[in-house]
């Protein structure tokens, strides 16, 4: 065997030395657009520095001083777990369902398919706009219809419990991207399992239970974290609808950094929230893959 | 023969080129940064060609940064050691520079001038002063005549503003349902109102002038202490935010825009709205509604906020000559067709707001607003008498406190779900505590 390698190892030399000049660009890129400001953010985190004065070190106090004298804090770790929870489960379910009923045999699906995912691709500012029309309590559109069939009017925005479902609603509504993945997921249940479970008897939610579900677990599990992370860093919403409010309704955590830093210019004090916000979701990331093994089901594993 | 001709053509053209380098390489080179749109950036640039042209040693470049982000993208800069030679500045940012040592000393800018700036529009750090406001604005009362017309309503008096209970009640007249009924009538519908009576702009700096009205402040008149948990602050929002839930007068602005007259009377929906005193030049003359103009009411005592960003010279290695053009600039003739003619600048000289200077810009047939009695005593007199500066004049770290803490802290009071008192006791300490970082 130690020869063999040996004999190889020149023709190795030279693959590996092209391995590594093609990678050279994306792990410059990394080094220096993620991971030396990931350490920076968090030395950053330990000083007071606004930005342009003089930068003191004070330790633990900015994490302190969040944990303690932060009236905003907790309600903004609150509403972020809030938003991504719902939006997460949400988009997950109504995209799986959606992408199961464009993947029957329907007249205009390929029409259909369009319609689902025509909101992903629609500029944020312009969906956000719309929707805040849609919302408007004194004049929308929704509450007009509701006091017309004689209801009250709903504070969608303008309430602090009401808020982080209602724009939760609108993530939901632009998870056209999820649908895509799921379709292409679907598409390779194989058929084999379907017609031999027909054969048995199985009508059609055992089907769904037994084997397009278990089939899509990688699908699934890959959808989960991507919208798990996207959500948790969610800002977009905040920035251009509701500036957080009310209260802390909607001040999620990327938001408050983003505020902190650079429009009250406590930098210092927005890295320690960034930190925060990244221990978080390597908590939830952890969490997800430790549980991983014991309900995804891939193809060729020999695990029963 | 040909080769000969064609070096000695690039020889010339060399030397045309390098003199020309030469010859702008004598004037010294300053950026001035600003925000705006395109049509502020043509008005920007029309000075600037037109400053450029009246000397021949500087030569000034702009620089355009989105309004959103021109603070930080300034501190940015600043971090860089590549700040701009000059440029404008928001309110909540003067003391922060001015403090950090990036604007240049402008305390004897005016020394000597004929035309002197007012005093309540003078930044002042500890007393110092720091900085002057490119123009004066102040909040008033706008109405629509045609609304009050409709309602048989006497128009709001140019001198002798509403109280409070008055303005309620004028609004509730104003006020109407789907049926026709005011709030205090029998059956009416609070859910199904069609026209409101007012608005007043909650926009956070905006709520200042009623803690001065209700006899408060927000903080005491060196910048040191935060007084917002007063009876009478505390008092003064909790009687704006029942203009909505109380009295059901006002729509409900939950998440308060920057523009009280676009949310307000803008829509056609209500009849009177507070704002500054721009809005003048940059809404009403589109907004097509027949409109006039009154005094804010009073709580207790009759005053108005003033307040504007300025143009600063920032500190670095051509200081004087971004003092020489920031001087020339900030005249009010030099934006005197653009802006104050206009309506969106009133003038930051004590001599406009005399008999004899007023003329000169409300006198003029530019002037949007037509009535000019009206506008001696809702503009002129109100400002001389009355206006008081906002809190970022005197006050540090106005970005972290009204900004920012009290911005979000105020949004659950204005929807009800908890009174001022509940919501400012809860923020604070948080406040003491923002006001005296360094």
């Amino acid at each position: 065997m130690e020869k063999v390698i040996k004999r190889k190892s020149k023709y190795n030399k030279a693959e590996s030395r092209a391995a590594y000049i093609c990678m050279l660009p994306s792990v410059i890129g990394l080094v220096c657009i993620t991971y030396l400001p990931m350490i920076a953010s968090f030395a950053l985190s330990l000083f007071s520095w606004n930005g342009l004065g003089n930068m003191k070190f004070i330790g633990f106090d900015n994490y302190v001083k969040l944990f303690t004298n932060d009236s905003k804090f907790y309600g903004s770790l609150l509403s972020t777990l809030k938003y991504a929870g719902l939006s997460v489960l949400g988009c997950m379910i109504f995209s799986l369902i959606v992408a199961m009923l464009l993947n029957r045999k329907i007249p205009a699906r390929g029409f259909f398919r369009g319609v689902f995912y025509l909101p992903y691709v629609l500029p944020a500012m312009a969906v956000y706009l719309g929707w805040k029309w849609l919302f408007d309590y004194n004049y929308g559109f929704l509450n007009y219809v509701i006091t017309m069939a004689g209801g009250n009017r709903i504070k969608f925005l303008d309430d602090s419990l009401m808020v982080t479902p209602s724009l939760a609603l609108i993530a939901v509504w632009l998870s056209g991207n999820l649908i895509v993945i799921f379709l292409a997921g679907l598409q390779n249940v194989p058929r084999v399992y379907h017609e031999a479970a027909e054969v048995d008897g199985a009508n059609g939610f055992h089907r769904l239970i037994h084997i397009t579900i278990p089939c899509m677990t990688p699908i699934i599990f890959y959808n989960l974290l991507m919208s798990l992370v996207t959500n948790l860093q969610v800002i977009t919403p905040a920035l251009s609808l509701t500036k957080g409010g009310p209260g802390t309704g909607s001040y999620y955590m990327c938001y408050m950094l983003y505020n902190k830093a650079f429009n009250s210019h406590q930098y210092g004090y927005g890295s320690a929230i960034a930190v925060i916000l990244f221990i978080l979701i390597a908590i939830f990331t952890a969490i997800l893959f430790s549980t991983s093994n014991g309900w995804i089901f891939y193809e060729g594993d020999d695990k029963e | 023969m040909k080769k000969l001709i064609s070096l000695l053509l690039c020889l010339t053209m060399l030397l045309t080129l390098s003199s020309m380098a030469m010859a702008e390489d004598t004037r010294v080179h300053i950026t001035f940064s600003f925000w705006g749109d395109e049509t502020e950036a043509q008005s920007v640039q029309a000075n600037l060609d037109a400053f450029n042209a009246s000397q021949d040693r500087i030569f000034v470049e702009p620089m355009q940064i989105p309004n959103e982000e021109y603070t930080s993208t300034l501190v940015s800069y600043a971090i860089a050691d590549q700040l701009p030679d000059c440029g404008m500045v928001n309110e909540n940012a003067v003391l922060y520079f001015a403090r950090n040592g990036v604007m240049a000393d402008v305390s004897t800018m005016y020394e000597g001038e004929a035309l002197q700036p007012m005093d309540c529009i003078t930044f002042k750090d500890a007393g110092v002063p720091v900085g002057y406001s490119s123009c004066n604005e102040i909040l008033i009362l706008y109405y629509n005549k045609d609304m009050f017309d409709a309602a048989g309503e006497p128009y709001p008096s140019a001198d002798k503003p509403y109280t409070w209970d008055e303005f309620i009640a004028v609004s509730k007249r104003l006020t109407l349902d789907e049926n026709g009924l005011h709030p205090d009538d029998e059956g009416f519908n609070p859910e199904k109102i069609v026209q409101y009576g007012c608005f007043v702009n909650n926009w956070t700096w905006q709520l200042e002038v009623w803690a001065l009205s209700n006899g408060g402040a927000w903080f005491s008149e060196d910048g040191k202490e935060c007084l917002i948990n007063s009876p009478e602050a505390i008092e003064s929002i909790q009687k704006v935010a029942d203009l909505a839930l109380v009295h059901h007068v006002a729509p409900l602005n939950v998440i308060p825009e920057d523009n009280g007259v676009g949310v307000g009377i803008g829509s056609g929906a209500v009849a009177m709205t507070t704002d500054g005193t721009w809005r003048l030049g940059t809404d009403f003359p589109t907004l097509g509604i027949n409109y006039g103009i009154a005094p804010l009411p009073v709580m207790k005592q009759e005053v108005t906020s003033c307040t504007s960003g300025l143009t600063g010279v920032f500190a670095g290695k051509h200081q004087a000559e971004a003092y020489e053009f920031v001087k020339w600039y900030t005249r009010e003739e030099s934006s005197w067709d653009s802006l104050v003619l206009t309506g969106i600048w009133m003038p930051k000289s004590e001599y406009y707001y005399t008999e004899e200077g007023m003329k000169e810009w409300l006198g003029n047939d530019a002037y949007p607003f037509k009535d000019i009695e009206t506008a001696k005593k809702v503009l002129v007199d109100y400002t001389m008498n009355y206006a008081k500066p906002a809190c970022w004049y005197f006050t540090p770290n106005t970005q972290i406190t009204t900004n920012e803490i009290l911005f979000t802290a105020l949004q659950p009071v204005w929807s009800g779900e908890k009174t001022a008192e509940e919501a400012i006791n809860g923020i604070y300490e948080e406040m003491v505590e923002a006001i005296s970082m360094e």
